[in-house]
């Protein structure tokens, strides 16, 4: 399954998660960030709106975009959280890392400025 | 106190329908109300459960077959996995309490998951040759893990 990016700036890249990331379709995510991140982005926003599952494969390839745009001070950021997602965040305190936003809006203008 | 048992012979439809699980499962009654972050909590345990199994437990000729039984108490939730792979040695797969993980790790939280959400965590053969994953989270509970950064 690959999954649905769009590009907000030059800069920006949002990824809609969808329905899951899971061990099953963690590698089709780092092939679509790695695309991106190929072409020179290093300002992710990875949209939680409708994400039913977040599991410990899922959350290790968002640590690896992370470790893959931070040594340029690239961004990685949480929006639109959904409740199962708000606790894996809570369990394993991502939000130490992870920016969160209430909206996809919120964080892109927050990226813009 | 309300049950809910599920059996299945595709690992892959466990895992899709394990996060609907507290839908259908009669969690909330006269009895007893258990919080959404709970009824979470014990998803992301199955699912990180069957994941394990799915990726690295043996089956030998057997088509895979979990058997979930989840039960609603006063103030926490119980739960069992019966599944009919070869098992294995749980607590050598369990992280040492003095183990720390490498920041930002791709692999190797799952288990950490499961044991930092769950109580009275166990994997054990039973008497019919299947193996049981039993386990306990109090609703009370607020669980969080602290070396990935």
């Amino acid at each position: 399954m690959s999954f649905d990016a769009e590009t907000a700036s030059s800069e920006t890249v949002i990824i809609h998660v969808g329905e899951a990331l899971d061990f099953r379709n963690a590698d089709d995510f780092k092939a679509t960030f790695q695309e991106h991140v190929d072409e020179g982005i290093r300002q992710f926003i990875l949209d939680f709106s409708d994400t039913e599952v977040l599991d410990s494969t899922g959350l290790g390839s968002i640590f690896s975009l992370y470790r893959a745009v931070s040594p340029d001070d690239g961004k990685v950021a949480f929006a639109d959280v959904s409740e199962p997602v708000q606790v894996v965040v809570q369990l394993t305190r991502t939000y130490k890392v992870f920016r969160q936003f209430p909206s996809v809006e919120a964080a892109r203008e927050a990226f813009a400025g | 106190m309300e049950s809910l048992t599920k059996t299945y012979t595709d690992l892959d439809r466990a895992i899709n329908e394990v996060r609907s699980l507290s839908e259908e499962w009669p969690a909330s009654s006269e009895i007893v109300t258990l919080d959404d972050e709970t009824l979470h909590c014990t998803c992301l345990v199955l699912h990180e459960w069957i994941a394990n199994l799915h990726q690295h437990a043996r089956f030998q000729k057997n088509t895979p077959m979990v058997k979930i039984q989840l039960t609603c108490e006063a103030g926490r939730v119980a739960c069992f996995v019966l599944d009919n792979s070869d098992g294995f040695d749980l607590t050598s797969y369990l992280p040492a309490d003095d183990e720390d993980l490498e920041p930002f790790p791709e692999r190797g939280m799952g288990l950490r998951i499961i044991e930092t959400c769950t109580d009275e965590l166990s994997y054990a053969p039973t008497e019919d040759g299947l193996h049981c994953f039993e386990f306990i989270i109090p609703a009370d509970h607020d669980p969080w893990m602290n070396t990935l950064f």
